[in-house]
């Protein structure tokens, strides 16, 4: 009952914060009308112009192709942002003196984390489910080829990236405690995390050494998983539309919706093992600091 | 006899090179106000925070209410209600989403939450807040809210943490008002520190610690015995008058003299040689200001070195 009533309040808190909330809830609107108004274009000739000569596709194909990797890259980067806004919070308790208030009670600090993380779960989903129902909008409007299994698994995608987050963002925020470090971690989230994980640019674009790089981090194999499902339904219809499976096959690669380790290609369900598996032993992590810090004010 | 309910005994505490609290003892008994005095910086807020079990002490021993904070620390926390020197609130939560969320901390939650509730309403007058958000409310509403929220769980001992700085003097008031109706109808022992020496003068013991060190300490009465003289104070007579008194220290005052004398003893011997010139006059012990300067050489709300 202690962990319901204290993760009601920590919900309240971030949703009654306008400044936070909207910030969390519009990025990824923002975000979606700067892609499709900057890089639509950008991605629809890179595409058109990678088509072999001889290959044909209708322009809703295109269209939807290019609105899948718009909502992909969208979704991916802000599972991972939304989840550090909301998670902020436990920040903000430190430095705003209630994390004082709660220490002087009898409450289990285990409970109390939880309390932190079971909030940020449930304002992370809400918001970034919110923002997969705007983006499906989007892609129904530009050229709908998704099939229902794609769509509820873009929302399992989204949850386990979300869960990631929010791991990651525990682990991280555990260590700040002013105002000033919330803003210099939030930037920075912000302006890197769209890049190393292939929501901004395509891990395949990127260089061998940096590919390699990226190849360890948790964030890329869900960015992975965001972009199978959004890009699934298109190019199956592509297929459908008399273009080469080797042709579809390499748009699946450029476009990270097969990814590779050490030249093996990475199946879905080891791209769900290594995002969940990550986030259970960041979880473990910020539980391990959690108890050495109790154990050293005791 | 009244049993102590707080037992410090050779606490000390270190920041690095910096002795925070060196070798501090005293006691607090049960159901009495107890002052705690420091100028900032003194190891008033590192005391309490090893008090309430957020602060591990590097030596000593801390007993309260018979527990001791590293048999069970849970158990102490349930005696003790704190009133931060600032609101921790959540500010943008109404009155009751902030006493709901802070009751469940120590599990209470569903029906004895609400009777809780009603029970501190009113004794604190909370009736008209609960739907406002702690933002917006007064100062004085705030602290009072601060007070419902330290006394949720029902505590034996509640810390004030100078519960009165920043509010108007009406305001300040009707706190301690709020404060001795508890004292008196619950017998609640509380622990305050003040920076307004006339709220020390009320209470049953004072210690006064200076560098993490004890000081002084006694009742408001022996410490202004051992630490200031009285005044007598003379109307009606003129500056001639009063010199023939031999004192050479004295000051003019709205309608007469003051003369400072070293005590009560001191005045009457005066006042006894002296008859024609004690007419009119009153004798007035020194306040706890002058005690606190004499201690430690400062003001009050100056910080230390």
């Amino acid at each position: 009952m202690t962990l319901a009533v204290f993760t009601k309040r920590n919900i309240k808190l971030f949703f009654k914060d306008k400044g936070m909330f909207f910030t969390s809830l519009v990025t990824p609107a923002i975000l979606l009308v700067l892609y499709a108004t900057f890089l639509g274009n950008v991605y629809r000739d890179n595409f058109v112009a990678s088509m072999t000569e001889g290959v044909e596709v209708s322009e809703d194909v295109i269209d939807g192709i290019v609105a899948g990797q718009l909502m992909s890259s969208i979704l991916a980067v802000s599972c991972v942002t939304v989840a550090f806004c909301t998670n902020l919070l436990m920040v903000q308790d430190k430095a705003r003196g209630a994390v004082r208030d709660i220490a002087v009670t009898p409450a289990n600090p285990a409970v109390i984390s939880a309390g932190y993380v079971c909030a940020s779960l449930v304002s992370t989903l809400i918001i970034c489910f919110v923002s997969t129902g705007i983006c499906l909008g989007y892609v129904r409007f530009m050229g709908w080829f998704m099939a229902p299994h794609d769509v509820l698994m873009l929302f399992a995608a989204v949850f386990v990236l979300a869960f990631f987050g929010i791991a990651l963002s525990s682990v991280v925020n555990f260590f700040l405690s002013t105002e000033g470090q919330i803003s210099a971690v939030s930037s920075i989230i912000s302006a890197g995390y769209g890049f190393i994980c292939g929501g901004y640019m395509p891990i395949s674009a990127f260089g061998e050494a940096l590919r390699k790089a990226v190849s360890f981090l948790p964030g890329t194999y869900g960015t992975s998983l965001v972009r199978q499902y959004s890009l699934n339904g298109v190019l199956t219809e592509m297929e459908g539309q008399g273009v080469p499976a080797e042709v579809t096959d390499y748009i699946r690669e450029f476009l990270d919706c097969t990814i590779y380790f050490s030249g093996k290609e990475v199946p879905e369900s080891a791209k769900y093992a290594v995002v969940l598996i990550s986030a259970m032993a960041l979880m473990g992590i910020y539980i391990a600091l959690n108890v050495i810090k109790n154990r050293k004010s005791a | 006899m009244t049993e102590d309910i707080i037992r410090i005994d050779h606490l000390s505490k270190s920041f690095r090179d910096v002795k925070a609290v060196d070798d501090l003892s005293f006691r607090v008994r049960e159901g009495e106000l107890f002052a705690f005095l420091g100028v900032n910086g003194a190891g008033k807020s590192t005391t309490i925070n090893m008090l309430c079990g957020q602060l591990a002490r590097d030596e000593g021993e801390i007993e309260i209410d018979g527990e001791r904070p590293e048999s069970n620390t849970d158990e102490i926390k349930r005696k003790i209600g704190v009133v931060f020197q600032n609101s921790v609130l959540d500010s943008p939560l109404t009155v009751y989403d902030n006493l709901q969320s802070r009751a469940a901390l120590y599990g209470i939650t569903g029906k004895a939450f609400r009777d809780r509730l009603s029970e501190l309403s009113g004794l604190l007058d909370l009736s008209g807040l609960m739907k406002r958000s702690v933002g917006k409310l007064s100062g004085g509403q705030r602290r009072r809210i601060d007070i419902a929220r330290a006394l949720i769980h029902n505590p034996k001992i509640l810390i004030l943490d100078e519960p009165t700085t920043g509010l108007d003097p009406q305001t300040r008031k009707k706190l301690w008002s709020v404060i001795s109706a508890l004292r008196r109808e619950r017998k609640m022992t509380v622990f305050l520190t003040t920076h307004y020496m006339e709220e020390a003068a009320d209470a049953d013991f004072v210690v006064i610690i200076d560098g993490g060190r004890k000081v002084a300490e006694g009742t408001p009465l022996q410490l202004k015995n051992a630490y200031s003289g009285d005044f007598v104070t003379i109307y009606g007579m003129t500056e001639e008058d009063i010199r023939t008194l031999g004192r050479e220290k004295y000051d003019k005052v709205r309608d007469g003299y003051r003369i400072s004398v070293g005590n009560t003893r001191e005045a009457t011997e005066l006042i006894l040689k002296h008859p024609e010139i004690f007419s009119d006059y009153e004798i007035t012990k020194g306040r706890m200001d002058d005690v606190f300067l004499e201690v430690t050489g400062r003001n009050p709300g100056e910080g230390g070195e």
